[in-house]
């Protein structure tokens, strides 16, 4: 049950600095709050945060198992969070909004 | 030839992805499913849902079951050429007895070699298996396909085309092509990072299937890379087989050292000798795992030279908790149970290929990591079938006006690859529910029948692919992919209904009780069901659609 809880985390962790590091591009960003502009500097923390997030989780996938093992859980688990986060900004970017909480509401959403 | 290296990139990659692309589909598709393959064949042998069970006492259940095994008809037939004078009636010389287990396995493999008398070849033999249930010794029926682990499995690795191993051949290749796709990928994909999340289904088709071929090729880049190199390196030695050509000699006399320094026989001493307890070697060696602190289960254990002198017992554990497949090797004399040796820790170089074989051919106990595989070849599979679309896409309309039939042949075969490979797997699994228990007498075995369905459904699905393709020959889209997809859903609720009625075992029931092989793969064929009809709807209106533009524009011209 630890393990799961674990793995499930590391799974979340990599979704999550996944969805950062998508923010942290033009693009996605508009996608997800529209008009509010990115400035330089979120770009750079949203990238840290991103980086972080994939390196929580894999201290999280090696928590759980042996070293040869997690690293190959760690290296499935950023695939899948990448088609996670790529799929939610083709079809509800609004979900990302979660990620960048501290920015408030989104102003405008075209 | 090009002008500069991208484009030569790009002329690589599109003829070999789209020429190889047609065999990486069936390898990617079928390696997804074979990580299951274990509980695909509870699915179809009704007989064996139960528990997996862990390896039986050796003296009580396997002995007496291995001593009455005899080779298979077909072992002595290939045999027979290889010999000087004629075959023996039965085989007494056991070369070796095996038995392997893992922890998805309720029924027991065994497998049995004998020495063939008057051999050209002295290490040539002939081999005897069977399947029981280890909780009695009793045999389970033989005609019984187990179609994940023995057609579906082996469909990944040789396309279950045997002759001259030239299925593993033409898989190897692509593999190898497979490589330099992924290379060649790379290099023409000018916005590698600044699309790695970019898929706009709103756009073109020809536009989202790039989108989607890029995402999905580069996402699982790793994945992709691994898994071709590392299937390239389990082949190794068939695809460079000097061990056994060029370096005979050499390879012989690397056993003979290799014997002197394990204290492991070669040969036989030709002087008669019982069998000690098993159990009681088993239990040491159970003992001594527990001591350095990797307590396990038996994996595989195997005994050589059977009723001589130099007879011994191997007993490896099952490596759930690692990437490597089974290890920690523990060797002891057949006669006495008296220790002769235990594996020393890897060298270097075993522990990396173990670990790349290990990491390929995966035996561990890890769910997540097996569904992550499953999609990592799913996702293999998306992108070779939009690499399909795109080709298609890209050239459908210049063929249209040159007249020209080329682009309509590629989306026929794309059809056949995607949708038809499904319907030749749903095929099977039908065929293996609705052929009765016992056939008639004169008729083909039960397993030889589901894999005529398999490939009948398959040539059916094909002839239709080009049937009902003629549109794209005028730039249109062809109706093959659309009604292909009904199949799928239609051929899937079948194949979950057929399940409940033959056997009983419904979800509701399945799912109640926590029997996950086989509520998994109605589980899993239902989602297909799912995604194939949410499919054709898209592709329905989109056929709706289209020709409404085209009357819009004709209005305007």
């Amino acid at each position: 049950m630890r393990d799961a809880l674990l793995l499930a985390a590391a799974v979340l962790a990599a979704t999550a600095g996944m969805g950062w590091l998508a923010l942290a591009m033009d693009v996605h960003w508009e996608q997800v709050r529209g008009a509010d502009p990115l400035a330089p500097s979120t770009a750079r923390l949203l990238r840290a945060l991103g980086a972080l997030g994939l390196a929580a989780s894999l201290a999280l996938c090696l928590a759980v198992d042996h070293a040869s093992m997690a690293s190959l859980v760690w290296v499935m688990a950023l695939a899948a969070a990448a088609l996670a986060v790529a799929f939610t900004l083709t079809w509800r970017p609004r979900w990302l909004g979660p990620l960048v909480a501290w920015r408030g509401l989104a102003r405008s959403v075209k | 030839m090009f002008q500069n290296f991208r484009l030569a990139m790009t002329w690589l990659h599109t003829w070999f992805g789209l020429a190889l692309g047609f065999v990486l589909m069936v390898v990617f598709f079928f390696g997804a499913l074979s990580v299951f393959d274990r509980e695909i064949d509870r699915w179809a042998i009704p007989q064996s849902r139960f528990a997996p069970q862990p390896m039986p006492s050796f003296d009580k259940v396997l002995r007496p079951v291995f001593e009455s095994m005899q080779p298979t008809k077909e072992s002595i037939e290939r045999m027979k050429d290889k010999v000087d004078g004629p075959m023996p009636e039965r085989f007494d010389t056991v070369r070796r007895w095996g038995a392997y287990t893992t922890h998805r396995d309720p029924v027991l493999g065994l497998f049995a070699g004998y020495v063939v008398p008057n051999a050209k070849d002295p290490e040539d033999g002939v081999w005897g298996n069977r399947t029981i249930d280890p909780r009695t010794g009793a045999a389970l029926p033989d005609d019984r396909l187990k179609v994940g682990s023995r057609f579906f499995y082996p469909l990944h690795y040789s396309l279950n085309f045997h002759w001259k191993n030239l299925g593993t051949w033409i898989v190897g290749f692509a593999a190898l092509m497979m490589l330099v796709a992924l290379a060649s990928g790379v290099v023409m994909h000018r916005k590698i990072f600044r699309e790695f999340f970019t898929f706009r289904p709103r756009k073109t088709t020809q536009r989202s299937a790039l989108d989607l071929h890029n995402m999905t090729g580069v996402v699982a880049l790793p994945f992709h890379f691994f898994f071709a190199f590392t299937g390239l390196v389990i082949f190794a030695g068939i695809y460079f087989p000097v061990s056994h050509t060029q370096l005979e000699p050499l390879h012989e006399l690397h056993e003979k050292i290799e014997a002197q320094e394990t204290g492991l026989p070669h040969d036989r001493a030709g002087v008669a000798a019982p069998l000690a307890s098993v159990d009681a070697m088993v239990a040491e060696a159970q003992r001594r795992w527990a001591a350095q602190g990797m307590a396990g289960e038996v994996g595989f254990l195997a005994l050589q030279h059977v009723g001589d002198a130099n007879g011994y017992v191997s007993i490896y554990r099952a490596g759930t908790d690692r990437i490597a497949l089974v290890g920690n090797g523990i060797h002891f004399k057949a006669s006495t149970g008296e220790l002769l040796r235990e594996d020393p820790p890897k060298s270097a170089v075993d522990g990396v290929n173990e670990f790349l074989t290990g990491l390929h051919l995966q035996h561990f106990r890890h769910w997540l990591l097996r569904w992550f595989y499953v999609l990592g070849g799913l996702a293999g599979c998306v992108c070779i079938a939009t690499g399909f679309l795109f080709f298609v896409e890209k050239r459908k309309k210049q063929h249209a006006r040159a007249g020209s039939q080329g682009a309509r042949v590629v989306d026929a075969l794309a059809v056949t690859t995607v949708t038809g490979m499904l319907i030749a797997a749903l095929g099977i699994l039908i065929a293996n529910r609705l052929l009765p228990e016992a056939l008639p007498a004169g008729w083909p075995p039960r397993g030889d029948l589901e894999q005529y369905a398999f490939w009948g459904a398959w040539v059916l699905a094909m002839a239709h692919a080009f049937w009902r393709s003629a549109p794209v020959a005028q730039g249109r889209m062809a109706p093959a992919w659309r009604e292909q997809c009904w199949a799928i859903a239609t051929m899937a609720v079948a194949a979950v209904l057929l399940n409940w009625v033959t056997t009983g075992d419904h979800l509701l029931k399945t799912l109640g009780a926590g029997y996950w092989p086989v509520a998994g793969v109605d589980l899993f064929i239902l989602t297909g069901a799912a995604l194939a009809v949410v499919a054709a709807r898209k592709l329905g209106r989109r056929a709706r659609v289209v020709p409404a533009v085209r009357i819009a524009e004709a209005a305007h011209a």
